[in-house]
Parts: C-alpha cells; sequence; structure tokens
C-alpha cells in the first residue's frame, strides 16, 4: 500500500501545482462571489452514474483519506479493538448495530462528510446547513459568542459560531454528545470543532476540518471535505418512520425485520 | 440565484463514508445473488428505506413473500425511481441478495418492473452479478 501511495501522492501534488493558475482562474471569474456558500451540494467527487467511477476535475485533486486521530497512548489500544470488532463483525457476514440501525443521526462532525446532498443557506446573522440525510439541521451564528463548556448543552450538532477571515468562513463547535463519535473516536467535553469553509470556485468549496480534544488528542486532527454544487436540486424530506432493522438483544448485530408493515 | 453549468449526477459518489446511509449491507450475501419473479404484495415509499414486498418461488420451488430492502426514496428518485412506479398485484422481477441467516428478506440488486423497464438500486447497495432475464451470471460482474 505505501509502495503505491508515495507515487500517488507525488502525482497529486504534480497536479495540483499544474492546475493551480486554473483554480485561481475560475475564483476569479466574473460574477463568482467567494462568500457564497448557498446551494445544494454533495460530497465531491461524485459518480456521473449509479455505482460508476467518481469523475475527478484536473484542477480539483481529491482530499485526502481522513487520517486516524492522533489519540493519546493510553487510548490507542481501546480505539484499535473497537475499529477491529466492528470491522471483523462486517467481514463476518454479522455487522454490528450503530446509531444508525435505530434512526439517530450522524451529528458533528460526521453531518459534513455529506452522505446524502446538503443545503447551506446564508442570512445576515446565520448560516444554516441542512443534511438530506435523517433532515438534520445546524445553525451557525455569527456575532455571537460560544457557551463556556460547563454551560454548552451536549447536543448532536452542538453550538456553533461563525466569523469572517477574508474570504473563509471560519466556524467554531462545542457541545457535542459524548457518544456521538466520528470513525469511533471517544471525545470529551473539551471537544472544539474548527471548520475553515472556503469557495475553490463558483461550484465547488472546501471545508478544512481540525479536532482538538486535550482530554483524549495528543494534537490536532486534520482533514479536508470537498463538496461540489448540484444545481436546481430540491432536497427530499428524510423521516425515518419504517425502520425494519434492529439491534439484536443477544449479539448485538443488526438485524432486519421480515414481514409487511402492518 | 444565479444559472450554474448542470451537472449529469444522478447518484451518491463511493467511499468508505458513503457506502451505506442507514446500516452495513454486510448482513445480506451478494457473492450469491438469486432472482425472484412473482407479484407484489406491498410497496412502502417511505425512510430509511423502501421495501418491496413479493410473493415469489425460490429455486426449490417453494413459495414465499420476501421482504426486499431498497435504498431510501432520495437515493432512489436521484436514480430514476418514481414514488408510484410499482403497486400492489405488479407482477416485477428482482435480482437480490439473500439475508445470511436463510430468512426471506433480501437487498435489491436490480428490479425489473411491470412496465418492462429496468432500475437498479443506487451506487451504494452495489450491482447484479446475475442476469435478470435467465437469472445466469453476468461475465465480469463485479459483487
Amino acid at each position: 500500500m505505501k509502495r503505491v501511495a508515495l507515487p500517488l501522492l507525488g502525482a497529486a501534488l504534480l497536479v495540483i501545482g499544474a492546475c493551480a493558475p486554473d483554480a485561481q482562474k475560475a475564483a476569479s471569474a466574473p460574477g463568482f462571489d467567494p462568500k457564497d456558500f448557498s446551494g445544494t451540494w454533495d460530497r465531491y467527487p461524485l459518480a456521473a452514474q449509479p455505482g460508476g467511477e467518481p469523475v475527478v476535475l484536473p484542477s480539483i485533486p481529491v482530499a485526502a483519506r481522513v487520517p486516524d486521530p492522533p489519540l493519546k497512548p493510553e487510548h490507542v489500544e481501546a480505539w484499535k479493538a473497537e475499529r477491529k470488532k466492528f470491522a471483523d463483525a462486517t467481514a463476518a457476514g454479522a455487522p454490528i448495530a450503530t446509531g444508525y440501525t435505530h434512526c439517530q443521526p450522524d451529528g458533528m462532525p460526521a453531518m459534513m462528510m455529506g452522505m446524502f446532498p446538503m443545503e447551506v443557506l446564508q442570512t445576515k446573522r446565520q448560516t444554516t446547513i441542512i443534511q438530506e440525510a435523517y433532515n438534520q439541521v445546524r445553525r451557525i451564528y455569527l456575532d455571537d459568542t460560544l457557551p463556556a463548556v460547563e454551560d454548552a448543552e451536549p447536543g448532536f450538532w452542538g453550538h456553533s459560531v461563525g466569523k469572517w477571515e477574508g474570504n473563509d468562513f471560519v466556524v467554531e463547535t462545542v457541545g457535542i454528545k459524548d457518544y456521538v463519535k466520528y470513525n469511533n473516536t471517544p471525545h470529551s467535553d473539551q471537544m472544539r470543532i474548527h471548520e475553515r469553509m472556503r469557495m475553490i470556485d463558483a461550484d465547488h468549496f472546501e471545508n478544512e476540518v481540525t479536532i482538538e480534544d486535550p482530554v483524549y488528542l495528543t494534537g490536532p486532527w486534520q482533514w479536508k471535505w470537498i463538496y461540489q454544487r448540484r444545481p436546481n436540486y430540491k432536497m427530499y424530506e428524510y423521516v425515518c418512520e419504517d425502520n425494519r432493522e434492529f439491534a439484536d438483544p443477544v449479539t448485538g448485530e443488526a438485524r432486519m425485520r421480515i414481514g409487511e408493515k402492518k | 440565484m444565479k444559472l450554474r453549468p448542470l451537472f449529469a449526477t444522478l447518484c451518491l459518489a463511493l467511499s468508505a463514508g458513503l457506502a451505506f446511509a442507514h446500516h452495513s449491507f454486510a448482513m445480506f450475501d451478494s457473492d450469491h445473488q438469486i432472482l425472484l419473479s412473482g407479484k407484489v404484495t406491498q410497496f412502502t415509499w417511505q425512510n430509511p428505506h423502501v421495501y418491496i414486498h413479493l410473493e415469489a418461488k425460490d429455486a426449490k420451488g417453494k413459495t414465499s413473500v420476501w421482504t426486499i430492502e431498497c435504498a431510501n426514496p432520495g437515493i432512489l428518485n436521484r436514480t430514476g425511481w418514481k414514488f408510484n412506479m410499482i403497486k400492489k398485484d405488479d407482477r416485477i422481477t428482482a435480482v437480490v441478495a439473500p439475508l445470511r441467516t436463510g430468512e426471506s428478506g433480501a437487498l435489491l440488486k436490480q428490479v425489473k418492473i411491470a412496465d418492462g423497464r429496468i432500475f437498479g438500486n443506487g451506487g451504494p447497495a452495489g450491482p447484479p452479478s446475475i442476469s435478470i432475464e435467465d437469472g445466469k451470471p453476468l461475465a465480469g460482474a463485479k459483487k
């Protein structure tokens, strides 16, 4: 894997270097507003057809895979064991039930991975992001201050405050429930999620995510997600009204209930 | 709102984080797909999954009502389905991956509806490995 990864990384860097002027050109195109994130978006790159290969633009390299969290040594073994337990169960055809099994939404930061299309609505004092899956809504308040950790009531999406730094929309989030995890990663009430959203061109934006947690992490955990515009899309509702999945009370496996809906 | 160039995008990207929307599909045996042909007894267009209930004979000639799990309405709409394209009493054919438990439940891979049109089940559910016409293995099919 490493033998393949290094040449690929080199090639990716070459592509980035060669295409940077194109990206700058696109970003300065007439009518382009670098502060306008409004609209509907998918995670980039998207397949042209179901099951097909994702379409990667030469000017926008695919973001690197989300790295493993920089957990403190005392938490690494438990995290690895948890990941292995899930991977082994899935490989054995008996996947372990998760929050999804019970129709629980992603919460933050997983909501921003863009499992389904998402919509961004911008007003002067608030940016609202709606994720189609599970009708998730997060509200980012501008001109506001974050609550202190001890005052931040835990939730799935927490409390978010945003501000502009040039053309970057910088968001900070606190107050995520301890069982709302991304990549099985534990976190404390001290966790802070920093996001830096930036328009790449009129139809793409990137979100640099940085997680800090002095209790569990040795340093910042960083990655980037990129989104592409889905023009003229109208978001579908998602009410989890007919959930046939359940956790087996003995094994904890995700199971499917057989039979017609009554 | 400015007009934007229209992308020919119909489905979700495939990556680890997007492989499934509601739960893992590992409970279904995609390596041993089967063909089911019969009459729809119920069709529900709801989240987190659309379901087809199909009265059909299996390979041993036993008739059962199969609970066939499809993607969710959002994915299916983006794949070209319509909420009312399958109705009770329709005769349809489906390629499915059965539950590993042996119960009469399955994940849809492909469906041929009453008017003859054929639809997939969105990218995350994966493609069929057998023909919807005769159940024979498809050359070069990915599981």
